[in-house]
Order: structure tokens, then C-alpha cells, then sequence
């Protein structure tokens, strides 16, 4: 980013904190938490810092212009102390859905990589590889894009986590916020007093519920303890929790499935055996649950189909922030210093039609002309722009911004 | 709908000295330390020597007394575990109280389950879903606290009925997460600070306690780890990380992290362990030096961190999932280390 660019964006979220209509919605029992602030030129981070009332906050926002603005999940006795000296009482229940941890077909398109080894710079489109083709180094720039087939894919992973939040742990659309991040994903926050005080290994356990991770599938060759006990050799799902999830989507999978999706899930030489026999196996296995009624459909094929459909139907979620206990999270209605967009809130019930690229504009007025080094196709506030290769654009502000924060454009002098 | 809180009778708080109930019936009793030496208390003084010595030697607390006898017996054998200040024996003698409510909770009518559950503010009830077939429904955070011990794959939430915040068990398991719950309420007792003086007696009898736990468990499995690193005694996923970081390859947080405390743990000096790092093409001694010395408890904290537990490792990517034979049973690498190391 050039000085210019800097200054121009600095400019702006200036405008933007010290804008009296601007609203900091403020978290509960802010005065028990920590809040941080990464700052613009310097580039470092204050921490520990407490505010009582958000309008503090606000006054400071107004006068520090971080470019990220983060709040603690945990309350603390004192949250200006040193990290071991805090006093922890308790944390809110944190979910962070990024595209970057989702596979997607457009990544392809929109990402970009460049070897960090100044002597090589070797550059490419698509997934960053493990080690640079060229010099083998392992290392890279990357510059990524908040695309919407990408957030689309992460809104996905959200409605499946909030789908189990609510019918499996039994959260109340009351205990739970969603929120988009500002920049690739969703966040989800749960405040409810049971989960408050768990620890970081009881919460791995509600990740790896979420993820599904070690999950026993039923049936086949059971192995030691379990077939000591008598475990069943014959796959079967009862109707409550996991087991439910797996029925749903195994029913969902096969409804539509094609010889190539049944490849995926690992089942060449059975295959015409389920293609052929798909609306017996609904009722028959799936619905009356006499799973070995379809010949060529065994157990070995059940599992293979459990197993993958075990994938489909799980969240995922990035399992550090949730085991987290202490972690820091973007505030909400603050901005993103990617992309210029801002974390809002929204219901739960407005999560299929909620559009970020609308709901998250936090600059509205004026336009700039920027020299866009290379930019995709991309919509904000109902505009559609580029796609760009090195042209100089005027662009409303909130464009402008967004790829000035991605690496795309530099303010045209 | 609450249900009907029982009562428990003398025969209960003896068979589950532990709940505050006992605590309470305790008090009115008035028993002052130094009564301890009276003859007339001798019964209690050796039942409760009695309790602390089986569960050294066969992790039980013996054969039950009459009840006058056996509850005081309770809060004297905690004194008593308290003045070996051996942090095995204590640690045994919480699991043994712990193991016994176990196998008396097992074949407990259901309405001193609850009540016991009640005891450790547990939100437990009566499943009345006749759809599910078990018996009890518990909160799933209460449930979480109490099995985050348990290796079985069984007890992964992932692998239990959780239908709107509860979690279905039935009686043996609910027996099972409340000796968890028994036996960190003792080791809380245990842990005590401030030691009064002990009569004589009770300190001979400690002595007796600390030379029987030596000579029965062995003084290097009571004391931890022996001091030269042993390489070959890695497990997998160190192995992985340690070549990782020996090529200069790039290491997630949590692994790097693992490896640090992994290395510390097992007795490698800070200096040998910043070394290792010095490939990275983001290097930089002094932050290095700094987050090692953290880790190792030099600094900030002085809390010594130990690595995560094989299952945080699985979750975030680091457990290499070998085959190897060595890592069945084992909890944690240090686990793994500490027993390839004795062979």
C-alpha cells in the first residue's frame, strides 16, 4: 500500500469513528472485558485495555483510528492485568467460519500466491501450493478475495452449525448472535451461563461434535472392546443426534446422487447396485431402517457412504477459536481492515437472504480514482464492478477501499 | 418439574461420605484435632488409616464399619492424606473414596442418584421421553466437565444421544461421570494450604503411609521424569514435528507450540530448543528465546506448560495417526514418552 493509499484510508475510517451517527453496539458486561486495537501506521497491537462505557470507547476509536477493533470472549475480575493476572471468570461460546478453511471451486479464480524468497518472487492463481515450483521455498504472499461464491459456502457451514447449536445443544435463538466477520466468513457467539465457565478441553468436545471428529460409525468389522461387547456387525442409526444427521443426509445424498458422486464417496464396483436400486434403498434401508434388505448394499457400502455423508452434514468451523478461552474477536460494528466492510449483526432467521456485500457497507458517500493492479468481477451495495487489469477507475468509496485494503488498487495520484 | 428430594439417612452418609451433608452432620459433632490421640478414638484413627492404605495398595478403602465409626473415619483420613504431603498418595487415596461411590451408586435407586447429583449442582432428570431409551437426562455442560478425563471413545459427545441440551445416559454411566465428580471434590480437599498441626500419632501414621506408597509404587514413578532426552523414545507426532522443524518447514501454531512444550518437558534446556527453530526463514532469536522461555515456566506465569492431550492434538491436525502400537492408551505424547522410555 502506498503512503498515499494509507493516508486516504486512514482518512476515512477517521470520517467513520468520529461520524456522530455512526453506532458501536456495545457487548455485555463490556467493563469485564479486554479489548485490543490494532493500530494503523505503527502496525502494532494495544492490548489489555478496558473501557467501561462504549461511549469511551467511541471517543477513543475517534481519536486512535485502529484499523481492527477486537473485544475478549472472556470476562475478567480485571481485564487491564496481564494475561495470567486477569482473573477469568468465564467466556462466551465462539464459532469463526472462514471460507479459507472451506474447499471452493472459485478459489481457483480469485486467489493469488507469490514465492515470499525475494530472490525468486514466483507467482500463481488458485490454492497456494506447499512449496514453490521454482525454488522450493515454503513460504508465500498470498492475496485472497471475499467472493460470493465463497461466502456463500461459509453461510452454508453456518446454518449447519446453527442448525446443531439449536436442536442438539439446545441454545435459544435469544443465547445466540450470528454475525458476518467483515471480511471471509460468519461468526457465531453463544452467551449462556452452563457454557460460560467451560474449559478449553470441554469446548474441544463441542468442536469436535460440530466437526463430527470421532464419531463411530456403527457395523463392519468391529474391532477389540467393542465387539467384546456384542457390538452389532450390521450397520444402523437410531433417530436421535448424530445418528439423526446421518440418516437425513445419507437420504438427502442418495436422492440425487450420481455414479461420480458415488465415486467421491469411495464406491466404484457397488455403484450400480445403489444407482440401480435407489428408491428401495430409501424406503427399505433408509426409511424402514432394515439396512441389509438390498442386495450389493452391505455394510462395507453404509459405511462408506456414512463416513462421507459424516463430511457433508458437519460444520466446519476453525477449531482454534472456539477452544480458545482468552481469545480476542473482531467488535462488532467496527471495521474490517481488509476490506473496509464492517462485522454486523443480523437474525438468525435472516441468515439464507442476508447479502454482505450490502449489509456491511460501512461507507456510502463520495468516489475516488484508483489504479487497479488486477481485480475481479465483484458487487457492493447493488453495483456491479470490474472485472479490472491494470486501469485507473473512479469507484465509489466503499469499492475503492475494499481493494485498496485487498492489495488490489493504489489511490491514483 | 423438580422431583421429590429424598432425604439421606445415616446409612447413606456413610456410604457417600463426601456430600455436604456429611460436612454438616460432621460439624455437629463437634471432633477437635487434638482428640485424635484419645483412646476412645482409636477405632476412627484406624479405620481412617485403613482407608488411606488400601487405596495404596489396591486403590480401594476397605471393609465398611459401623456408621459411628465409619463417618468420622472420612474427614480423619483426609487429614491424614493431607499430612503425608505426598501429592501420589493423595491423588490415590481421592480416586479410591472416588472408585467405592462408584460401585455403590451402580445399584442406587434412582431417587438418591438424583439427589446425589444434586449435591454437585448438577441439572439431572428423569429421561421422559419414552422414545429414548435411557433413564437419565443431564445437562450436556455438566456433562462435558465430568468426561473430559475419559479416553474411551464412548464417552466423545459426538458419540451420545444429545437431543436439546441434554445428553441420555443411563444409570451406570451417571454413576460413572459422579465418581469423576466425587473424586475432584476430594482432590480439592486435599489440596489444603495451610496445615495444622498434627498429634504425633497422625504424623508417625503419615510417615508409615509415605514408606509403604515408596516401597509399593516405586520412588522414580512417584517423582516424574528421568533427565537425559532420549530421542528414540519419541512418539509420532513429535517425530513429525521434529523433522518438520529440522527441514525448516513451516509448523502450525499449535504445533510448534506442542514440540516447545513437548521438548521442555521432557528436560531439554531452552537454549537446545530455540536452536532447533533457527531454520525458519522467519526466524528471530530474541521473540523465539522469549516464547520458549514462557513455555517453560522462566517467565511471565511461571506456569510450566505441558503438551496438549492427544485428542486436542487430533482436533487440530497435529496427531499423525500412526499405527503405532505405543500410542493406544496413551493420553498424551509425554504419556507415550514416559513408558517407551521404561522398556
Amino acid at each position: 500500500m502506498t503512503v498515499s493509499s494509507r493516508d486516504f484510508v486512514y482518512e476515512k475510517f477517521s470520517d467513520f469513528y468520529s461520524d456522530p451517527s455512526t453506532v458501536i453496539p456495545s457487548p455485555s458486561l463490556l467493563g469485564q472485558r479486554e479489548l485490543g486495537f490494532l493500530l494503523f501506521k505503527e502496525r502494532i497491537m494495544l492490548r489489555h485495555k478496558v473501557f467501561a462505557r462504549i461511549s469511551n470507547l467511541k471517543l477513543f476509536l475517534g481519536e486512535a483510528v485502529p484499523s481492527d477493533v477486537y473485544r475478549s470472549c472472556a470476562y475478567y475480575e480485571n481485564p487491564a492485568a496481564e494475561m495470567d493476572k486477569k482473573g477469568w471468570l468465564g467466556a462466551d461460546l465462539v464459532f469463526d467460519i472462514d471460507a479459507d478453511h472451506i474447499p471452493t471451486s472459485c478459489s481457483k479464480i480469485h486467489d493469488e500466491w507469490t514465492c515470499a524468497n525475494s530472490e525468486c518472487g514466483f507467482s500463481g492463481k488458485g490454492i497456494t501450493p506447499e512449496t514453490c515450483p521454482i525454488c522450493g521455498g515454503r513460504k508465500f504472499d498470498t492475496k485472497t478475495w471475499p467472493c460470493d461464491l465463497c461466502l456463500e459456502s461459509a453461510k452454508n457451514e453456518t446454518a449447519k452449525l446453527i442448525d446443531m447449536l439449536e436442536k442438539d445443544f439446545g441454545f435459544s435463538a435469544k443465547e445466540m448472535s450470528v454475525f458476518f466477520s467483515g471480511h471471509r466468513g460468519y461468526h457465531v457467539h453463544v452467551e449462556n451461563e452452563a457454557v460460560k465457565t467451560l474449559d478449553a478441553m470441554a469446548r474441544k468436545e463441542i468442536v469436535d461434535y460440530v466437526f463430527g471428529l470421532g464419531l463411530t460409525i456403527s457395523g463392519g468389522t468391529a474391532k477389540g472392546k467393542s465387539r467384546r461387547r456384542g457390538a452389532s456387525r450390521d450397520f444402523s442409526l437410531h433417530d436421535f443426534g448424530w445418528n439423526k444427521r446421518l440418516k437425513l443426509g445419507l437420504q438427502n445424498f442418495l436422492l440425487t446422487a450420481t455414479k461420480e458422486d458415488l465415486a467421491n464417496a469411495g464406491i466404484k464396483g457397488k455403484s450400480a447396485a445403489v444407482l440401480g436400486n435407489k428408491e428401495l434403498i430409501l424406503k427399505r434401508c433408509v426409511e424402514e431402517g432394515r439396512w441389509g434388505s438390498v442386495k450389493g448394499v452391505g455394510v462395507g457400502t453404509w459405511k462408506k457412504l456414512a463416513e462421507y455423508v459424516k463430511d457433508l452434514e458437519s460444520a466446519k468451523i476453525d477449531t482454534v477459536v472456539t477452544t480458545d478461552t482468552h481469545r480476542l474477536i473482531r467488535m462488532n460494528g467496527t471495521l474490517h481492515g481488509k476490506t473496509g466492510l464492517k462485522k454486523v449483526e443480523f437474525p438468525l432467521s435472516n441468515l439464507k437472504d442476508f447479502d454482505p456485500f450490502k449489509e456491511a457497507v460501512a461507507f456510502k458517500e463520495g468516489a475516488v480514482k484508483v489504479f487497479v493492479s488486477d481485480a475481479p468481477e465483484f458487487r457492493l451495495s447493488g453495483n456491479v464492478f470490474g472485472p479490472y487489469k491494470r486501469k485507473t477507475v473512479e469507484l465509489p468509496t466503499a469499492a475503492a477501499i475494499l481493494l485498496i485494503c485487498k492489495g488490489r488498487a493504489e489511490v491514483a495520484s | 418439574m423438580q422431583m421429590e428430594t429424598v432425604r439421606f439417612t445415616q446409612n447413606d452418609l456413610a456410604k457417600y461420605p463426601f456430600l455436604k451433608e456429611t460436612a454438616a452432620h460432621m460439624k455437629k459433632l463437634n471432633l477437635k484435632i487434638e482428640e485424635l490421640a484419645n483412646p476412645e478414638m482409636e477405632q476412627i484413627l484406624n479405620r481412617a488409616e485403613e482407608r488411606v492404605k488400601s487405596a495404596i495398595l489396591s486403590v480401594s478403602v476397605g471393609k465398611k464399619r459401623e456408621n459411628y465409626v465409619e463417618i468420622p473415619s472420612f474427614p480423619v483420613a483426609i487429614m491424614l492424606a493431607i499430612a503425608t504431603k505426598n501429592s501420589f498418595i493423595k491423588k490415590r487415596y481421592a480416586l479410591a473414596e472416588a472408585k467405592q461411590a462408584f460401585s455403590d451408586m451402580r445399584f442406587e435407586t434412582r431417587e438418591r442418584i438424583m439427589a446425589i447429583a444434586l449435591d454437585f449442582d448438577w441439572n439431572l432428570a428423569p429421561n421422559r421421553s419414552s422414545e429414548i431409551p435411557f433413564e437419565f437426562a443431564l445437562n450436556f455442560a455438566d456433562y462435558l466437565r465430568n468426561t473430559v478425563h475419559l479416553r474411551d471413545t464412548e464417552w466423545k459427545l459426538v458419540n451420545r444421544i444429545l437431543v436439546n441440551g441434554k445428553v441420555y445416559l443411563n444409570q451406570h454411566d451417571v454413576a460413572r461421570l459422579l465418581q469423576e465428580e466425587v473424586q475432584s471434590r476430594i482432590e480439592r480437599r486435599l489440596e489444603a494450604t495451610e496445615l495444622p498441626s498434627f498429634p504425633e500419632k497422625i504424623t508417625e501414621m503419615a510417615e508409615r503411609l509415605i514408606d509403604l506408597a515408596k516401597d509399593r509404587i516405586g520412588q522414580e514413578e512417584m517423582e516424574g521424569f528421568p533427565k537425559a532426552v532420549s530421542q528414540s523414545a519419541f512418539p509420532p507426532c513429535i517425530v513429525a514435528l521434529h523433522e518438520a522443524v529440522s527441514k525448516g518447514h513451516h509448523l502450525s501454531h499449535v504445533g510448534r507450540f506442542t514440540l516447545t512444550s513437548f521438548l521442555v518437558s521432557i528436560g531439554m534446556p531452552s537454549e537446545k530448543v530455540a536452536e532447533l527453530f533457527k531454520s525458519f526463514s522467519d526466524y528471530n532469536e530474541r521473540l523465539t528465546r522469549y516464547q520458549i522461555e514462557h513455555i517453560a515456566g522462566e517467565r511471565g506465569s511461571r506456569t510450566r506448560y505441558t503438551p496438549p492431550n492427544c485428542a486436542t492434538l487430533q482436533t487440530h491436525g497435529v496427531c499423525v495417526n500412526s499405527n503405532d502400537g505405543s500410542c493406544r492408551g496413551a493420553r498424551n505424547p509425554l504419556v507415550y514418552y514416559k513408558r517407551k522410555l521404561k522398556r
